[in-house]
């Protein structure tokens, strides 16, 4: 079975070799049938990827333990799920479901746009070129289909990953990740075939939304992963892989908002352009950090042979984008220019700008070790006090931003139209600073400033809804039509509610950690907490300790917790189980680690409340609505879409 | 011809980038320094120390005598070993051979970590060391 596997294998790599060469040679030269035939190996590469993965899967699910893969990431004790999940728990799974998800996405998206012909011709090549990079490393440097003697049972999975997070955040990641890449290879195709209208926009529009919104979700099921399953208490730690994920996430947010410069006013073409390349070349970066182990990290990593080769693969596509950005400058010029630094064109560029150099700082931070090394000899970093000051120094007035934008006219605002449109947001921030301040919760300033321009920008999320429905009659049919923009909103105040969830769970946490014996108790931020008795279970792979601790606040019992460990025989490893109440009143969790059990019965109990962190996984679930409105079929736009292009090209894509 | 003002605006915020980040550098720059086991003889200052554990540990990091462990360098030949001083919490997945990086000085030839700040590797989408291939 490893043997169809690597055949699979070794055809998508053929097939992604011809769309790479054979498709270069017919863009160039203009050969229609060749180009098509390029299109057809594209498509098929995605078809023989799948049995090469239906392989992987099929030995997972039997727990074929001759492939090397299976042995070392599963166990016969590990439930289905779990076995399952190791596809994208390894180094060569993840590569595989890279190829997969990339030949998947390519083949859907030129078939969409296949009338699109000019345009797909160079397409297809960059696709193929990319995909070519990571069919040959899965055939020739990290292949899921290397074979040894079977052992008795295999090693199992890190404790840490059995969690149901496991089952989709990687994919989503993975999902987000791999769809930059659509966006790029459209705009290299409409750079290579001199085609630099806003057809490469129009045409990858709900991609890039679509990857966006996987790659926001991804880092927030990963945060509330790292939240419930490592048992620190926190779930963003700055940690290099983290931000891997998230630069791409603030480039692309960048780009989704220039695009609409360019699409209203013809503008910022080469910003575009230049935005498109460093999200596909951050989220490749990403994947050299996670793989390369050259970084050090909270995450571990074997040291693999894979750096290089990405480093490599980086060198090549930052040269490929830059070189032909510059190449076909001449293309780029701008229909209209800026015409007031108080427009609504100029205020996205502000937001672009911040975005852009928070994903820098980011990026800097990441590589200062390497660049401490390389200068002097000694390798230094930076932590949570430098991205937290960058986040301060851009993020807030990127929040701010978000609420002066929507209410700015176009091309050119007056500044006493402006103070009309603004006096409501200013009051109201106005009211909630002075309100915080008089409650005694103005000691964080970032964290006033935070709840200030949040209270800003909820004013004026709820004005335009206002003023749109009042106009149009209906919420409804407000939305309906101009789905992207309130989407849009929608997911603006997602935002504000994961600014006011950070924010409090950060500025107002109480943390305390002592011993107990059983009866003894606690107090913490106003809760009593009462270790009561502790009690060991077996579990089909595991063996866990866990203690019942009562919490009680103002003398009334609230929850009943169980903080424990869990023991896994076959990976020898412990994992912690965290036991957490939601509390409504708050908003907010208190969470419980059992930090130690003694043998004499004592334990070592770390608690910690946090008020208001439950906003940040809410703002998850606004955000996939806001994506998810925006991204919605709307038929008024193919029809305007339709009359801006040829009749037929963009119905069938949009 | 008038010139657009977007040039100006880029300047302008790429000019308050850099003020920003000098400004940070100047004021609140505070890299830690990153040693192995093996690099740690004969520094004084606050350093960050990334190691492998070697054998148990002693001790109980909940006790005023706290625990004590011993560090070498995660790869590399070198024979260096540290002695860690350590006190607070000790994550669930830390045991011998665990990669861990902990904050703190050295003294007197022992490590003395900060309080609470041992951390071990997560180890996700951790690739192991590969069985011999047919």
């Amino acid at each position: 079975m490893a043997a169809l596997g690597r055949v699979a294998l070794l055809l998508s790599f053929a097939l992604v070799v011809y769309a790479l060469t054979a498709g270069s040679y017919a863009a160039y030269r203009r050969r229609r049938r060749l180009a098509l035939s390029a299109q057809n190996a594209l498509l098929a590469a995605f078809g023989t990827t799948l049995v090469a993965s239906a392989v992987l899967l099929t030995a997972l699910a039997r727990r074929d333990f001759s492939f090397v893969y299976v042995a070392s990431h599963t166990s016969r004790s590990l439930p289905l799920g779990y076995t399952l999940s190791a596809f994208w728990g390894g180094q060569e799974g993840s590569l595989l479901l890279w190829l997969l998800i990339l030949s998947g996405y390519a083949a859907l998206a030129v078939w969409l746009n296949r009338r699109s012909r000019e345009l797909v011709a160079w397409v297809v090549p960059v696709l193929g070129g990319v995909a070519t990079f990571f069919a040959f490393m899965l055939c020739f440097v990290s292949s899921p289909f290397d074979k040894a003697v079977a052992p008795a049972d295999g090693a199992g999975m890190v404790a840490s990953l059995q969690n149901p997070y496991m089952l989709a955040h990687p994919p989503m990641l993975y999902l987000g990740y791999v769809g930059l890449t659509i966006p790029f290879a459209f705009a290299m195709g409409a750079l290579l075939s001199g085609r630099t209208d806003e057809r490469w926009i129009v045409a990858t529009r709900r991609w890039t939304l679509t990857a966006w919104t996987f790659l926001g979700v991804g880092q927030l099921l990963g945060a509330h992963w790292a939240y419930v399953e490592i048992g620190w208490g926190g779930y963003y730690a700055w940690d290099p892989v983290e931000n891997a994920a998230l630069m791409p996430w603030l480039a692309a947010t960048a780009f989704l908002h220039s695009v609409m410069i360019q699409e209203k006013r013809g503008m910022l073409k080469v910003w575009n352009m230049v935005l498109v390349a460093l999200a596909f070349n951050l989220s490749i970066f990403g994947t050299f950090l996670t793989r390369s182990g050259v970084i050090n990290s909270i995450h571990s990593f074997s040291q693999s042979p894979l750096g290089g080769w990405f480093l490599g693969f980086i060198a090549v596509c930052v040269v490929f984008s830059v070189g032909i950005i510059y190449l076909r400058l001449p293309l780029l010029r701008a229909r209209t220019k800026l015409e007031s630094l108080v427009s609504r064109e100029a205020t996205f560029l502000y937001n672009n700008l911040l975005l852009v150099a928070l994903a820098l700082t980011i990026l800097w931070g990441v590589m200062y070790p390497l660049l401490t090394q390389a200068v002097n000899g000694e390798t230094r970093s930076v932590s949570k006090p430098y991205y937290n000051f960058f986040l301060h120094s851009f993020g807030l007035p990127l929040l701010l931003l978000m609420g002066i934008g929507p209410l700015v006219a176009w091309r050119r605002a007056s500044l006493r139209a402006l103070g009309r449109t603004f006096i409501i947001p200013a009051v109201a921030a106005l009211v909630t600073g002075g309100a915080l301040i008089g409650v005694g919760l103005g000691s964080s300033t970032p964290g006033l400033l935070a709840y200030t321009f949040s209270a800003f920008v909820f004013a004026s999320i709820v004005l335009e809804f206002v003023r749109g429905t009042r106009a149009t009659g209906s919420l409804r049919r407000l939305v309906a039509k101009n789905r992207r923009r309130y989407g849009g909103y929608v997911v603006h105040a997602s935002v504000l509610l994961l600014a006011i969830g950070i924010a409090g769970s950060s500025a107002y946490q109480t943390i305390r950690e002592r011993g107990l014996n059983q009866g003894q108790s606690m107090e913490v931020a106003g809760y009593t907490l009462t270790y009561r008795s502790l009690q060991n279970t077996q579990h089909a792979n595991s063996q866990s300790t866990s203690a019942t601790v009562e919490v009680s606040r103002g003398g009334s019992h609230v929850a009943t917790l169980h903080p424990g460990k869990s023991f896994y025989p076959v990976e020898n490893d412990f994992g912690n189980d965290v036991s957490i109440y939601h509390d409504p009143r708050t908003i907010g969790d208190v969470f419980t680690i059992a930090d130690q059990f003694d043998k004499n019965g004592t334990l070592f109990l770390k608690v910690l409340v946090k008020p208001l962190v439950n906003l940040v996984w809410a703002a998850g679930f606004l955000f996939v609505f806001g994506s998810l409105v925006a991204l919605w079929p709307d038929a008024v736009e193919q029809r305007r879409l339709a009359e801006r292009y040829e009749p037929g090209a963009v119905a069938a894509r949009t | 011809m008038k010139r657009s003002p977007a040039r100006l605006v880029i300047a302008l915020s790429v000019a308050a980038v850099l003020a920003v980040f000098i400004l940070y550098t100047a004021i609140a720059g505070n890299a830690t320094t990153q040693l192995s086991p093996s690099a740690l003889a004969g520094t004084a200052g606050h350093v960050t120390l990334v190691g492998m554990v070697v054998g148990h540990p002693t001790g109980d990091p909940h006790s005023p005598a706290g625990m004590r462990f011993r560090l070498k360098d995660v790869s590399g030949s070198s024979t260096a070993r540290v002695l860690v001083d350590y006190h607070g919490s000790v994550p669930d997945l830390f045991k011998s051979s665990a990669h861990i990086v902990v904050s703190g000085r050295l003294r007197n030839g022992v490590f003395v970590a900060d309080s609470g700040s041992l951390v071990t590797k997560c180890p996700s989408k951790y690739a192991p060391a590969k069985s011999k291939k047919t």
